[in-house]
């Protein structure tokens, strides 16, 4: 038991889940960062990549690595379209006073998509579970075996976080952004052009949840209802990690990671989800306001 | 106020509702009155769930946990505790339960409690389902459950409960307190509103019924399965019947119920996803379009016909 706790085996596997909730956290935090909407149907986009994958894989034998970029690009494109179709509107009547009804009322907006996507893509692709093999050749690093998909979705997601952690702190959108998800008001007084950061929140977002559904279609089965799981994930991860602070969210992904694969390994499968929502939980209740307390307090 | 006239007609409409309630079981068949028990679950359980979430605000996503206790209660005590103690027994737990969690759960505010009410109610459902697993429950099979008519008759005393449950709520110093708090909190309780002790109360009050209509739900078929009565879309249809009716008092729930529960009727059998897709869809139009409900919607056009 000791054996295998402290085997690089099980801490790779946490490293793999923790990178991958990393980047699913990322797009969920960017759009609820920007316009303070809790994207519920973010898990459900994990989904459809996942879906776009699988069929790429066995229907044009296309390699996941190859359909990613693809499929991101057209995640990117319905985070654009849902933007200027439904969400511009909902948030041009906004006033501090409506604020509170408007977060209410897009999360249940929100459910409703997400309802929607689960049982449409049921209705397309049967609720049966899918997997694929790509990339199952298993390589040795210092004693441990990784097969090839999984390491493939540690550098992918990685990357992709830490490219997104520099993108905010460096470029000039990505300063935008962060002054729009900090104190929206002021920034669009000094110039920053508030829409089209909402819009390229939106795109990044949901580009974000695509390719992570691509990643996680190589590592484990799915159907059109294991996205809300990974919905749940991603706002653990951004409660835990701080509004906007996507270094803050890697290491919380990281500990996600870490409580869900040890957790699972000291225990049972069966346990898996329990531990997830059981932390969701605890986290919620140990940050009632969730973000916001925790931004005055850092302020 | 609502016009007295529109008081008038739905008074009349109550009489002849609660007249057909009473006469469909002499006429019906055994579908008709299947069809009737859906409707009065669906009555039992969404006027509950407006006492605490469409008086203050708080939108609870997990009414269903209060139900699935309720249910797994009578399941496990099948046949060592009678009925009579067993039911009144569910509605306790259930009211325990949120006693218990609502401490806590309601500081959390806005959209977080949304989640975090779904979130726990999984948390239950996951928690109960591994320990059933462990224990090598995966379903269980309950003989000798009451004849269909007994649960109609149980599920129509809870309906009509949880109907005079909201109607006397919302028309109280208790309920105008709630509403004082939906729409600040602060304020409310500056001026003398004991807004912890209110929003506990209510919130225990939403869960005793649904914790005896899952009781009673449980006896409806014979074979129990831990997922299907801690089912997330219970409270998800819940929260579309309240949305579709719209307003404070029994009327929205009413009309939210009907509505929906005859169109699950008549697609859920023959084609349920395209049931949860309509559900989806009514949602996101809901909230977009209408969303003060059929309620608010004819008020709004009431008073533009006076306008003009």
């Amino acid at each position: 038991m000791i054996d295998t706790l402290l085997s690089g085996q099980l801490l790779f596997a946490a490293l793999v889940t923790g990178s991958l909730y990393a980047l699913i956290a990322l797009g969920l935090n960017l759009v609820y960062g920007t316009m303070r909407m809790l994207n519920v149907a973010h898990g459900d986009v994990v989904m459809l990549g996942a879906y776009a994958a699988f069929w790429a894989f066995t229907l044009m034998g296309l390699s996941p690595l190859l359909a990613g970029p693809v499929v991101a690009l057209m995640g990117a494109g319905l985070g654009v379209l849902l933007y200027r179709g439904v969400f511009r509107r909902l948030l041009a009547g906004v006033t501090p006073s409506t604020a509170g009804k408007i977060e209410g009322n897009s999360l249940l907006l929100f459910f409703g998509l997400s309802i929607l996507m689960q049982n449409i893509a049921a209705l397309a692709f049967t609720p049966n579970n899918r997997a694929y093999a790509a990339l199952g050749e298993v390589y040795r690093i210092g004693g441990v075996a990784m097969t090839g998909n999984r390491l493939a979705a540690l550098l992918v997601a990685g990357g992709c976080s830490i490219a997104a952690a520099l993108f905010l702190s460096r470029s000039v959108a990505g300063l935008a952004m962060r002054a729009v998800i900090e104190r929206r008001e002021a920034a669009s007084i000094v110039g920053v052009d508030v829409d089209r950061v909402q819009g390229l929140s939106f795109a990044v977002g949901f580009g974000s949840a695509a390719l992570a559904g691509v990643l996680m279609s190589m590592l484990e089965q799915f159907s059109p209802f294991s996205g809300f799981p990974f919905t749940i994930a991603g706002f653990i991860v951004i409660i835990l990690g701080g509004l906007g602070n996507v270094t803050g969210g890697l290491l919380a992904a990281l500990l996600l990671g870490v409580i869900e694969v040890y957790g699972v390994a000291l225990t049972s499968a069966n346990l898996r989800s329990v531990l997830l929502y059981g932390t969701f939980v605890a986290a919620l209740l140990i940050f009632p306001n969730g973000l916001i307390a925790r931004r005055v307090m850092a302020r | 106020m609502a016009s007295t006239a529109s008081d008038r007609s739905f008074a009349a409409l109550t009489a002849a509702g609660a007249l057909v309630v009473v006469a469909l079981p002499f006429l019906g068949n055994d579908y008709v009155v299947g069809v009737g028990l859906t409707v009065l679950m669906w009555l039992a359980l969404t006027p509950s769930w407006c006492v605490l979430s469409r008086l203050t605000g708080y939108v609870s996503l997990g009414q269903v946990v209060f139900y699935g206790l309720g249910a797994y209660l009578v399941v496990v005590t099948w046949q060592a505790v009678p009925l009579w103690l067993a039911i009144p027994a569910a509605g306790l737990l259930a009211a325990t339960f949120a006693a218990l969690v609502g401490g806590p759960a309601l500081r959390v505010r806005g959209p977080y409690f949304v989640i975090l009410t779904f979130g726990l109610a999984e948390l239950v459902k996951f928690s109960i389902m591994a320990y059933e697993a462990a224990s090598g429950m995966a379903a269980r099979i309950l003989f000798g459950a009451p004849d269909l008519m007994v649960i109609y008759w149980l599920m129509a005393v809870l309906a009509g409960m949880s109907l005079l449950l909201l109607t006397w709520v919302s028309g109280s110093r208790f309920g105008h307190g709630l509403r004082s708090l939906r729409e600040n909190e602060e304020a409310a309780e500056t001026l003398g509103v004991p807004v912890e002790r209110y929003k506990l109360l209510a919130f225990v009050l939403s869960a005793a019924i649904p914790g005896m209509v899952g009781a009673v739900m449980a006896l409806r078929s014979t074979y129990f399965v831990v997922g299907q009565v801690f089912d997330p879309m219970v409270s998800v249809t819940v929260i579309a019947m309240a949305l579709i009716g719209g307003g404070d008092n029994a009327r929205g729930p009413v009309l939210g119920v009907l509505f929906l529960a005859l169109l699950s009727e008549l697609l859920w059998a023959q084609a349920p996803l395209l049931y949860m897709i309509i559900l989806g869809a009514i949602l996101v139009v809901f909230v977009l379009l209408v969303p003060d409900g059929v309620i608010g919607l004819a008020r709004r056009l009431r008073r533009a016909e006076t306008l003009a």
